[in-house]
């Protein structure tokens, strides 16, 4: 046989023993390939002169090389039989932290990833001015519906009051808009007062000073939504007309998203001059207090008298839409509270730290366990923040009454049961070593309980602690107990103590 | 005492072998194939579990002897106490085995 073919050979038994060893734990894979490697050259030694053929020699020495995968291959399955028998369903600490961070991961992602629920946990929402109220007929069936015509805005707009100073007008239709495509679409078209945007205290993006609003021709205003998926987001469409209802328009800017906090979703706002829209046309009135006005107000409502030229009087309710209504920050914690408050009712909030003896496990495990407990509530906590706002607010097209029933109820009861079995899981984890004790047997007879110990027995698989669960609590014996094993016990449980 | 322990363990006529090669002072992996005939992936992880049962003990020998003798250092291995007695036992299980392989007083007489 030739040099290179040997040379071959030898390559071929290399990768073998290689490969081989990829097969064993990282730990014992020095020591296999050692032996592995000797044993070889013995082979080696013996195959060389007495086989006759050198590729029989060769032979036996890849046949040495194969039964080094046999030889790995006996270890691995012996490893996973051990795995499988000593890592059931009672997790390790880490795994258990590393299952809530993945669920955070994924209710996070969730929420950056909804719009609705990014609009909803935005903490900067445009702010509403001041002094503001929504004027509504007294009748309760007119919460968004539009009462009052635009004569009587005229007449309101056109006199002096003492206690507003500012009113202004507007209705919601569906309007067919021609924006460029050759195909036109609905869009819902807010028919305002030229003075809208300025009494509301909005500001008009992207505005140019030589688009003036306020003008003789319709102006267009677009929602942000709107310019975002309609134009791309493209800040040249200022100036250019647009056919909403036949009638050109020339879009003068844009309006900020989510400042719009007013009944209706409109995608546009078309800024009419008084005599463009109809007498008779209803829809909704806003009005700015005075300072006067202001004091008047109570929980937010003022009653609004208006005596008519025909000397009848007509009541209206004028609702602020500044109110404090509460955010989706305060329904979270509100709700974390009213769960911390309902706690006690569905499970005892002892910790189980009570031992059968004096002893105590030392304090670097103690201040392990209770940072595994925080660590547990400072992932739930968050976890039952983001998947009541996906729940809540990720279907709803608008932040309504309804999106913050659902937020509360989704949280409270994520935080009631999530913190019940952080503190459950918290009492069947070994003091010492965090994993969850198992193997549950029953110990005396229940008909005995105040004559003898009644109730559950549990082991730490790694022989650190039996966990006492008393059948029902007595006077004596009311709550579980660990009992700290001592080296007598080591005989039970297979390979060192983990501690 | 650990439950199980005045219970000699049964061995298979493989691993009886492999014991009673070792007892031999066939004491490395390869001679212990030599000896008894059996393939490479039958004999270590044979060997492997009569250590994990401690059966048999190893160590390697010291590098200077294999530097010596010019050849990597060889593992070696040996019976335990338990391993002695679970021989014994075994023999009276396979009664040929002392035949087979004969060990070095059986020789020595």
């Amino acid at each position: 046989m030739t040099g290179l073919i040997a040379l071959g050979f030898r390559a071929i038994d290399h990768g073998l023993l290689q490969g081989a060893s990829l097969l064993v734990p990282a730990r014992q894979r020095r020591e296999w390939c050692r032996e592995w490697y000797a044993e070889m050259w013995h082979v080696r030694q013996a195959c060389a002169p007495g086989c006759g053929s050198p590729w029989r020699a060769e032979r036996n020495v890849t046949a040495f090389c194969l039964g080094a995968f046999q030889d790995a291959w006996c270890l691995c399955r012996e490893t996973q039989r051990n795995e499988v028998q000593s890592a059931p369903l009672h997790s390790s600490a880490g795994q258990c932290l590393f299952c809530l961070a993945a669920v955070l991961a994924v209710s996070y992602a969730f929420a950056l990833l909804l719009p609705e629920v990014r609009a909803a946990r935005d903490p900067l929402r445009y702010p509403v001015k001041s002094g503001l109220i929504l004027l509504k007929d007294e009748s309760p069936d007119s919460e968004a519906k539009p009462t009052i015509p635009f004569k009587q805005f005229r007449i309101w707009s056109a006199g002096k009051h003492r206690y507003f100073d500012g009113f202004a007008f507007y209705r919601i239709s569906r309007q067919s808009v021609l924006a460029g495509a050759e195909e036109p679409s609905r869009w819902n078209v807010a028919e305002s007062s030229s003075n809208l945007f300025a009494l509301l205290g909005i500001p008009i993006r992207l505005a140019r000073a030589e688009e003036s609003l306020g003008g003789n021709s319709a102006e267009a205003i677009l929602s942000y939504k709107v310019w975002k998926n309609e134009f791309g987001g493209d800040p040249g469409i200022i100036g250019s007309l647009i056919s909403v209802g036949g009638v050109q328009t020339r879009i003068v800017g844009v309006a900020p998203e989510r400042a719009w906090k007013l009944p209706g979703k409109p995608d546009a706002w078309l800024l009419k001059p008084d005599y463009a829209i109809p007498a008779d046309a209803k829809g909704h009135v806003v009005a700015h207090l005075t300072h006067e006005g202001r004091s008047k107000m109570w929980a937010d409502r003022v009653d609004v008298t208006v005596y008519n030229p025909d000397h009848t009087e007509q009541d209206f309710l004028g609702v602020a839409f500044d109110e404090q209504t509460p955010g989706p920050r305060e329904i979270y914690w509100f709700s974390v509270l009213l769960a911390l408050l309902a706690l006690p009712a569905i499970t005892s909030v002892s910790f189980g730290e009570f031992s059968v003896s004096s002893h105590k496990p030392p304090w670097p495990r103690r201040i392990l366990r209770w940072a595994y407990l925080l660590a547990k509530l400072a992932v739930l906590l968050p976890i039952a923040n983001f998947v009541s706002l996906d729940l809540a607010y990720g279907h709803a097209s608008q932040h309504s009454s309804a999106s913050e029933y659902a937020q509360l109820s989704v949280c409270f009861l994520i935080c009631l049961f999530g913190i019940r079995w952080a503190l459950l899981d918290q009492r069947q984890r070994c003091p010492v070593c965090l994993k969850r004790v198992v193997h549950p047997a029953q110990v005396g007879l229940a008909s005995r309980t105040f004559l003898a110990w009644n109730g559950t027995e549990l082991m730490c698989t790694g022989g650190h602690t039996l966990l006492h669960v008393p059948g029902l609590p007595t006077s004596w014996f009311a709550t579980q107990r660990w009992l700290y094993l001592d080296a007598s016990w080591d005989f039970l449980f297979v390979g060192p103590k983990a501690s | 005492m650990a439950p199980g322990a005045n219970s000699e363990p049964k061995l298979s006529h493989t691993a009886a072998m492999i014991l009673q090669a070792i007892h031999a002072g066939y004491v490395y992996g390869f001679s212990v194939m030599e000896m008894t005939g059996l393939p490479s992936g039958t004999v270590y992880p044979a060997m492997r579990r009569l250590e994990r049962d401690e059966l048999i003990r190893s160590h390697w020998e010291k590098q200077s002897i294999a530097d010596a003798e010019q050849r990597p250092a060889r593992k070696y291995y040996k019976l335990t106490a338990a391993g002695k007695s679970t021989l014994e036992a075994s023999r009276k299980r396979y009664p040929l085995l002392e035949r087979l392989i004969p060990s070095e007083e059986a020789k020595s007489v």
